[in-house]
């Protein structure tokens, strides 16, 4: 059987996709995850208290969402409340982490992509009026590290947040310096994305496609307002209709894990459905996101593409969307950060607990035992697991487009990579 | 532009070039023609500087990075996992080592090594840029260097919390109350090691309220020493302002999250790091 491989850049870690044929049709199309460092193995017999340390490190690009998923874990297990002013600034840890993310994924993996017949290899090759992007998407991203640096502690592996609460309160300082930046930023960032938005229009005029668009399931934990902080977890067929709501504990009653052939990486599976989570699933469940400018865009979106929308390459639209969201929210809780306790007491005991966060890339849960103060075992559900077969799914719609009886049309590499893009896979993740 | 430079990302989390991409003052001034998560490259370009992420733990690693040394003038190794495994190295515990392997053996894509290894186990190392991961400032200075650099010799310097003349009796649990935020947190019974981790950090962790976990590796003084020799530097200190068993600090400071960073640089002996290649 004839096998094409390509391997993939501009995503987070390592993977490459294998299309199978024989006499010209496509059999397969499968997402390799090609790294493992085993963090589900190695974590066994690891005192419980470190997890919020060490996990922070399966992913250095959403580090925030571990670190967060596993105190929440742990406080479910010893029974602790955090207090208000604590989530507060936790909320802020996340949207940083949206920013720096939906920042990085819009303009440095997906945006050089569109231009020309052919896209760009990098950011840093646009030229003419748009050769400064490079420096300004970079300069709205750097934005997301400063509000997860200030917030958390740290600017990528964070610290602020323990166990139950945080550990000291945010620098006045830092607050007011930040809030001049993100309202200095917002408008470069609506500019980025108005560019972003026309380069997306050319690419669909060119191919005439904006990629599978199969309805399907939706997962995610949000609900308006939100700051992705996770609660219950919502399921929307692929009509639009919310399916189910379920508490993170819940997950193994609607969720299944299936290891993949020839990957690292599991995938999951809604009641048997193949299903999609990231930004255009919270989208299509939040037809308000309740920020003035975001609105905006969520109107025209809406106007363009309907409610539900299904195409995947929309997912690159929703997250700039969600970006302009992330920071006209941060402005405003920067606002007022709320006084009053940042921690509450705890006994740490052994049990078993979920937590689970809207990480960029949909819902994150993390699962502990914990016996003797020691891990036992320990489960992560990682948001890109969910999208794994999606993903597969969409790479045959764009293989068996591409692929003809007598003939490959060259933009097939072009679109597996845009197909595998748009769901902002991360293998280091997917693995861990 | 002059002077390109290239990142290898191998078995890593990729904060690493996530703090690259946040030191981003240097573009323009230096090109970047290859890293695989922000641009499309076919081929390992000739390069004048390499920066490698990640620790060796698959047979592609060992092959990329064999390969790409070739292409490369001076070689940077970047981060912890690069410098001494970092993180993944909890996979070669023996107790977990076993089920590790039979576990994945199905999977075989690509296959795992027998064991973990760092960046100079493999090819020469010119220098080393430590740190979980290193900030975006010491990404410029290793790029860009300045002779006259110096950096705070440990975290302490940079931390600006007041030593008292209180003497805990019992360590504190790492995540445990809530830190007074002026005063020294060995003062406070908690186990931070910043009194001999290299500075340079500018010391975040302290200043939120965590202790030192050690992530930018030993000072200077215990660079081409055994980590027998850091440890005991660390016992002293909690000797001399605290009256904590010497027992619990010791079984303290193999914990995890410690030995994570703490055995950062003495147990390759394959070669002998100098001082003055580690910024
Ligand atoms: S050193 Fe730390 S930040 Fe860098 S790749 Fe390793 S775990 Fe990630
Ligand atoms: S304070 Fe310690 S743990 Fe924190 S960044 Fe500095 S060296 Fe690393």
């Amino acid at each position: 059987m004839p096998t094409l491989t390509f391997p993939l850049s501009r995503i987070e870690g390592h993977a490459q996709i294998i299309i199978k044929l024989t006499a010209g049709e496509v059999q397969h199309a499968t997402l390799q995850a090609t790294e493992l460092r085993g963090f589900e193995y190695f974590l066994q017999g690891v005192p419980a208290e470190q997890l919020p340390i060490i996990v922070a490190r399966i992913c250095g690009v959403c580090s925030t969402a571990h670190h967060l998923a596993a105190i929440k874990a742990l406080e479910a297990i010893y029974q602790v409340e955090p207090p208000p002013a604590a989530v507060y600034i936790r909320e802020l840890l996340m949207l940083g982490q949206l920013i720096q993310n939906q920042a990085t994924s819009l303009f440095l993996f997906t945006m050089p992509d569109f231009p020309g017949s052919e896209g760009l290899p990098s950011m840093f090759e646009f030229g003419g009026d748009d050769a400064n992007i490079a420096r300004r998407a970079l300069e709205v991203r750097r934005v997301g590290t400063e509000l997860i640096g200030l917030a958390g502690g740290q600017f990528i592996h964070p610290i602020r947040a323990v166990t139950g609460g945080v550990s000291s309160p945010l620098p006045e300082d830092g607050v007011r310096a930040l809030r001049e930046r993100i309202a200095s930023v917002l408008p470069l960032a609506c500019e980025l994305f108005e560019r972003y938005w026309e380069l997306f229009q050319g690419l669909h005029d060119r191919i005439g496609t904006l990629g599978d668009d199969t309805p399907s399931h939706y997962l995610a934990s949000v609900e308006e307002g939100h700051a992705y902080y996770g609660g219950n977890l919502r399921v929307l067929d692929p009509d639009g209709v919310e399916q189910a709501s379920f508490a993170p504990h819940e997950y193994q009653r609607y969720l299944t894990e299936q290891p993949v052939e020839n990957s690292y990486s599991n995938a999951t599976l809604f009641n048997g459905h193949v299903m999609r989570a990231n930004s255009l699933a919270r989208l299509n469940l939040l037809p308000r996101l309740g920020t003035p400018i975001a609105d905006i865009y969520m109107l025209r979106f809406q106007r363009e593409w309907g409610h539900p929308a299904h195409a995947i390459l929309l997912f690159d639209l929703a997250r700039g969307i969600e970006l302009v969201y992330c920071l006209e929210k941060a402005l405003e809780m920067l606002e007022h950060i709320p006084d009053g306790e940042i921690k509450a007491p705890y006994t740490p005991r052994d049990g078993e607990g979920c937590g689970v966060v809207e990480a960029p890339r949909g819902p994150l849960i993390h699962h502990f035992n914990v016996v003797n103060g020691l891990v036992e075992k320990a489960r992560f559900i990682i948001p890109t697991q969910h999208n794994i077969l999606a993903i597969e799914q969409a790479l045959m719609v764009a293989a068996r487009r591409y692929v003809h009886g007598d003939r490959i049309d060259l933009e097939l590499e072009r679109a597996v990579g845009r197909v595998v893009r748009a769901f902002d896979p991360c293998i280091s993740c997917a693995t861990h | 532009m002059p002077n390109p430079f290239g990142v290898l990302q191998l078995s890593g989390c990729a904060g690493c070039e996530v703090a690259l991409l946040d030191a981003q003052e240097w573009i323009g001034q230096r090109r970047l023609a290859y890293m695989p998560l922000v641009l499309t490259a076919d081929e390992f370009p000739p390069v004048d500087t390499l920066l490698v992420s990640g620790a060796v733990r698959t047979d592609e690693d060992l092959y990329r990075l064999r390969a790409a040394s070739k292409r490369a003038g001076e070689l940077i190794a970047v981060g912890t996992c690069a410098i001494s495994g970092g993180v993944a190295n909890l996979g070669d515990r023996d107790e977990v080592r076993d089920l590790f392997f039979s576990a994945m053996e199905r999977r075989h894509v690509p296959r795992l090594l027998p064991k973990l290894r760092p960046v100079d186990a493999i090819v020469r190392v010119d220098r080393y840029l430590p740190g979980c991961p290193p900030m975006p400032h010491l990404f410029m200075l290793a790029l860009f260097g300045s002779p006259d650099t110096r950096l705070a010799a440990s975290v302490c310097i940079d931390c600006g919390r007041k030593k008292t003349k209180e003497r805990p009796t019992q360590l504190r649990g790492l995540q445990e109350g809530l830190p007074d935020p002026g005063i020294c947190l060995i003062n406070q019974g908690y186990l931070c090691i910043g009194a001999s981790t290299r500075g340079g950090c500018q010391a975040p962790c302290t200043k939120a309220g965590n202790p030192c976990v050690g992530c930018r590796g030993p000072s200077d003084s215990f660079i081409s020493r055994s980590s027998d020799e850091w440890f005991n530097a660390i016992r002293k200190v909690f000797l001399r302002m605290t009256d904590i068993p010497s027992e619990e600090i010791e079984r303290e400071l193999h914990a995890p999250h410690l030995s994570l960073f703490v055995f950062q640089f003495a147990d390759y002996t394959v070669t002998t790091r100098r001082p003055e290649q580690v910024l």
